[in-house]
Formats: C-alpha cells, structure tokens, sequence
C-alpha cells in the first residue's frame, strides 16, 4: 500500500491538501484538508450590515462578485427588502457574465491540461488539426494559418527551455489520450480563451463599475443609475457595448468550449465512470425574476443518492428543508466544540491539533443538509434543472447525452462534471443576454427604479442570502442587533464539496470521489487531480505571495 | 505610453493586502496622468491578468514568500518574473501573476517592462490593518515606485507634505 500526499493541489489561490492511500493500483482511502484557517468572517462582526458586502467580496481570492451577491442578499432577506425588476436584471447580468468567465478560464486554464498534453502538440500537422478542428465547429479562429503560428511559438518556447507556464504538466503520462492535433487545438483555444474571459470581464465592469470588485450595489438594489438618454448613466451606448462583448463570448462558449468539452470528454469516456463519490446535490433556484425573490428562471432541487425522479424540487430560497436543515460539523475540522451547529449560531474557535488520520485533520467544517453531505457545483445546477423538467437545461442535457451516449446520472462523475460546467457556462452565455434585453424592456416600460433604499432599523433581525455561484451553492447568514452585525458565516461551495468527515465519519464529496480512482504511475497521480480539478476547487481563498526562490511547493511524497 | 500599478493582495488578510493598500496610498498623495493605471488586483491572478497585456510598462506590488525582516523591501524585473528564472511548480498561485505573464510572453503580448516591488510581510492574521513594520513601508515602497514612474517618463503632482503622518 501506498500514502500519497499532494499540497497543495489548487491550480489557483488557496491551500489544498489531498491524501490518498494506493492499494493495487485504486484509491482505497482519501483525506481532503484544507490547509489555512479562514476566520475573515469575524472581521465582520461589529461593522454595520450595509457594508457587509464591500468586505464580503473580498473573502475569496477569485469570486469576488458572488460574495458580494450572497452577502446583500442576506441584509435583503433580513430586513424583507423588495429588490426593483432593474436591479434584479443587472444583478442577474453580472452573475451571468461572472460565471461565463470563471467557467471559460476553469475549463481552459485550470483543469484542461490535466487531459491535454502540450508536449504532443508539437507533433500535430497544422492542417489536420484545421480538419479535424472545422470537423466540429465553424469558429472561425480555427485555421490552418492560426494552429501552425500556435505550434511554432510552442515549439520555440520548448526549444528555449522555456515551458513555463505549461512545466507542471505531467507529460507524457500514460493516462494522456488524445492525439497529438486535438492536443494542439486544445492548446490553441488555451491562448485565445483569455481574449474571451477579458470580455466578460469589462461586461461586469460596465454594470459594476468595476472589475474585479464590483461597486455598484446597494441593500435594495443597485447603484447603477439607469436613463437610456442620459451619457452619465448605464444608457444605450454602454447598452450596446454590453450586447457586443457578450455575444461574442457566447459564440466561443458554443463554437469553441463546447465543442472542445465534447471531443476531449469523446475521448475520456471511461472518465464517466470514475469520481462520482457523494450523489447527494444541493442547488438552489437562481436568476431572480420578480421584486419579492419569489420567481426564479433556474429551479433548485434537493436530490438524495441521485434518485432525480424524487427530487425536491426548490422554487425559491425560503424552502424550510433549506433554511433550516444546514448545520456544520467540527467533529474532524480544527475548531473547538463537538456540537453540530446552524450557521445563524455558528462558531469558528480555532483548535489545532496535527493531521489525524482518524481525528482533526482540516480548516474546513463539514457542512450537512439533514445530516447528509452533499454536493453543490455546476452538476448538481444541471441535474436539479434537469429534475425539475427547466426547458433549457432539459434541451442541453438531452442533446449532450445522446452525443456522449451517456446517461444525465452519469454528469455525476470527474468527466460530467467538467461537461456540466461546460452546458452552464452556455446556459449563462444565453441567459445573459436575456436579462438585456428584459432590462432594456422594462426601461422601456417607463419603470426607472433601481433601488428601495433601506435604512437598517433598531432591533434584532436574521437573514440568509442563497446565490447559485459557478462552483456551486453559496449561502451567507447574517444575524444583525442594534444596527451592527452580531454573527456573520458564510457556507462556501467549495466548504461543502471539500468537507472532511463528520462525527459519524462519513467523507465529503471530494474524498468520497477519489475512491476506486485509478493511478497508474504513484509518483505522479495525475489521476487524482483530475478528479479534485474537476470541482474547480477554491479552498481558504486568497493567500497570495510571489515566491522569488521558486522552491518546489507541492509535495508529492509516496510513502 | 502606458504603465498600470498593479496592488495585489487580499485587504481583509493583514499584510497580504499590502499591495491594495499601497494603490489606495498612491491615490491619496500623487494625483497621477491618463497614462498611468492604478489597479486593486485582489488576489485574481489569472482573472485580470490580462490587463498586463494592455500596457507598456507594469509596476507590481505584492508581498513576498521570501526569508528577511518584515518590511525589507525586494525589487524585481521582468526577467527575473519569467516562470525560466523562477519555475514554481503546483503553487498555491500556480496561475498567478507569474504564470501570467509567462502565458503573456507565449501569446506575444507581454509589456516592455515589468517591476516588481515585494516587502516581506510579518502577519497574516484576519485583519484590514497593516502591522507597524508594513504600515511603515508604505511611504519607502511608494517613493519607489513613483521613481520609477518617473524613470519611465511620467509626470506626477504631489499632494504629500513633508510632515505627512499617513
């Protein structure tokens, strides 16, 4: 038997530290620990609640917007504040776009080289990349011309030495597939997906008035005033900028993403079979329609064992089992206390002991819903839209799974969700453009409100605010006395898909997939980080330091 | 010409957040020209990188991962932030600023300089605040920066007096 140890394993800020015990070839045992002590929340407790989300939004290192969301959303259900159809539609842009972004640069630059191999690129002929490139698609960016300037940088940059960027690649391991011209299309629309993310990104500037951290929300609403004939404003001249920037990353999620996914995930398909661990999906309902948070364009579902015929269907965010069913764990995560504890009552103690086997052995609590853990991420988006019969997402799941022959159960897996991610970021794609033109509609109207500003009264109140970010269900609970905050805790998704066990040493989603994984070469368990990059982990957010010695940091040490 | 400042970090870290909280320094003692960006890059690494490839010059400010007294500043350039001279592997920033700029280089779109300016920090602990050691860089850090600035041909007002306590 082997121990291997990889720490940390994000691709992206945050510290990540995986366990695996090796019997014969498979995953027999798995650790997930998160390995820095978030206690930002309690910078919050004191400040006044109208400014939760100007701090909240710097609680993970790349999610800014959705904690922003999240946290005004939770001052919003406390106080029972209607929100202007306006704001709700700029609210809906910026997640939209936000997550159109995050999915693009997840798939391409943080997971994707985990299945292509950069190093076979090189051996690709340019024209039967475009063949099999225009075989797929009709993007026009997929030229013979573009893939041969692609291979010769590539070429010039191994020649040099100077692999870089792509140095931390297991090359050449037996578990890389595709032939050497998917590899370079592959590697191709690496480089060209950050024209795309850039996009999005000056999208969400222009509602948010910047980017990365939005400025332009307030309890209410928004802060974005809004006057089609007025220069100062978001009028029809940024309108249009809007609809320009984001078709064009709409046309490359359908032309370019997508049809990569497909052909990568053609190629994997045994991978449909691998990491489905814990089945147990939470989604919450999404895409807010009305002024009163009661309609929803993406339903949310509770869905045990992944029995999607007895899903409980979520129509919108005040669904008991939701509100009142989440408690957190410390049973295995470094904190004080045995009990497990609601996130209004929530504690965060900390108590290092040292990594325990069968003890404490992570920052991270566990968080349940009814006891049970559960997974959240865009699988169980799409499988709980799915359930519900969400016309979109039926229409993208049943043509994806008569592509890839496979069933929608199986988008539970290392491969499905890398292709949920993919049908989501679709879904946004579209989506957003929806919400402009129903801006544009309702301005039309004649309706100009953008916010019910609020004044926080005297007295004790308690909100949650549910959002459905890109890597899953994100709920901030806030509980206000006299105007300040007196408790403050966010349930992150990446908290629920990296828990370690809880008191009854049942294991997270993580630990739970990683089992039965195969690893075919034990010093480099390319294997288990396809499985942990296919949740697009985001753990203990934001610790950012330039390293100048460029030591090795990960740790792969096979015992 | 154009040069961004570019201030990462996370604010709600302490001495993480040094480099957003140098940016909000320079915005309160230099009124700066057109030319010249000051951008609060959080931790976003790859998420805004590619406002690198927008301008001529970069001047980063970040805090390092290094051995030395807290607030000892370091300065690097382009050279030395290429991923050949400083080959990080599976960091936690694996797609950090770094990488980015080694991305940058392969697409053929990196600026013609890149600065670096690290302090090495003395805490992380949740907190908005600087320690004193980094508190007290600001102005040394800044004075640097604005040098460098001016090296490269810009010109700045200065609002800073010379009692300034902040």
């Amino acid at each position: 038997m082997a121990r291997i140890t990889l720490d940390p394993v994000t691709r992206i800020e945050g510290h990540l530290r995986i366990d695996v015990e090796v019997n014969g070839g498979r995953v027999s045992k798995a650790w997930s620990s998160a390995q820095m002590w978030r206690g930002i929340e309690t910078i919050l407790k004191g400040r006044p609640p109208e400014d939760a989300w100007i701090y909240a939004q710097r609680f993970c290192g790349v999610c800014t917007t959705v904690h922003a969301i999240s946290s005004i959303r939770s001052v919003e259900h406390a106080l029972n504040v209607e929100v202007p159809l306006n704001a709700q539609y700029i609210r809906n842009i910026i997640m939209a776009q936000h997550s159109v972004q995050d999915h693009i640069v997840h798939f391409y630059h943080l997971s994707a080289l985990d299945w292509v191999d950069v190093v076979s690129a090189l051996k690709a002929d340019p024209a039967a990349t475009a063949r099999l490139a225009q075989s797929i698609s009709d993007w026009p960016g997929n030229s013979e011309t573009e893939f041969r300037a692609v291979k010769e940088k590539l070429t010039g940059f191994v020649n040099t030495g100077r692999l870089g960027i792509f140095s931390t690649g297991y090359w050449g391991h037996p578990a890389m597939q595709l032939p050497p011209e998917a590899n370079l299309m592959a590697v191709t629309h690496y480089l060209s997906a950050l024209d795309m993310q850039r996009k999005s990104a000056q999208a969400v500037a222009i509602l948010g008035g910047k980017n990365p951290h939005i400025q332009n929300l307030c309890v209410g609403g928004v802060a974005t005033a809004v006057n089609v004939d007025n220069l100062a404003t978001l009028n029809m001249e940024r309108i249009a900028a809007l609809r320009t920037l984001m078709s064009e990353t709409r046309d490359y999620v359908k032309k370019v993403y997508l049809p990569d996914m497909l052909a990568i995930a053609s190629a994997y398909r045994d991978w449909f079979g691998i990491g489905a661990g814990v089945t147990n999906y939470l989604a919450v309902p999404e895409m807010v329609e009305d002024t009163r948070h009661q309609e929803f364009a993406l339903p949310g579902a509770i869905i045990n064992g992944g029995d999607l015929n007895g899903a409980r269907i979520l129509k919108d965010h005040q669904d008991p089992k939701l509100i009142g069913d989440i408690s957190e764990s410390v049973a295995c995560a470094w904190y004080k206390g045995s009990a497990s504890l609601h996130p209004w009552e929530g504690e965060t103690e900390p108590l290092y002991t040292d990594f325990e086997d069968n003890g404490k052995y992570s920052w991270c609590k566990a968080p349940r819903l009814a006891g049970r853990p559960v997974q959240v991420g865009p699988t169980a988006q799409i499988l709980a839209g799915y359930a519900a019969g969400q016309p979109q997402i039926k229409a993208l799941v049943d043509s994806t799974c008569r592509t890839l022959k496979i069933r929608p159960e199986q988008l539970g897996s290392t491969m499905g969700r890398l292709v949920a991610r993919a049908l989501r970021a679709s879904l946004m794609a579209d989506l957003s453009l929806h919400y402009l033109d129903k801006l544009v509609e309702n301005l039309a109207r004649g309706d100009k409100s953008y916010a019910n500003h609020t004044q926080i009264p005297k007295g004790e109140y308690r909100g949650v605010g549910f959002h459905e970010a890109p890597r899953g269900t994100l709920s901030h609970w806030v509980v206000i006395e006299d105007r300040k905050i007196k408790n403050y805790q966010a349930v992150v998704p990446s908290t629920w898909n990296s828990s370690p066990r809880d008191e009854q040493g049942t294991p997270g989603p993580y630990e739970a997939s990683l089992v039965n994984n195969p690893v075919a070469v034990e010093e480099k368990p390319l294997e288990v980080l396809r499985t942990i990059h296919s949740f697009d982990p985001c753990i203990a957010c934001a610790v950012h330091t330039i390293d100048p010695d460029g030591k090795e940091i990960t740790r792969v040490k096979v015992l | 010409m154009t040069t961004l400042i570019y201030g990462a970090g996370n604010l709600l870290v302490s001495d993480e957040g040094f480099g957003v909280h140098l940016v909000e320094y320079l915005r309160r003692h230099w009124s700066f020209p057109e030319a010249v960006e000051l951008l609060d890059g959080g931790t976003l690494g790859i998420m805004t990188g590619y406002r690198v490839e927008e301008v001529d010059h970069l001047i980063l400010i970040d805090v390092l991962d290094a051995e030395g007294s807290p607030g000892e500043i370091r300065r690097y350039d382009l050279q030395d932030l290429l991923l050949d001279r400083l080959p990080v592997k599976l960091s936690p920033h694996q797609i950090g600023i770094q990488e980015m700029l080694s991305l940058s280089a392969l697409r053929g779109r990196l600026p013609q300089s890149a600065t670096l300016f690290g302090v090495i920090p003395a805490s992380y602990e949740a907190g908005i605040e600087l320690s004193p050691p980094l508190a007290a860089a600001l102005g040394s850090v800044a004075d640097l920066v604005v040098a460098e600035l001016e090296r490269l041909g810009h010109r700045l007002i200065s609002h800073r007096r010379t009692n300034a306590t902040c």
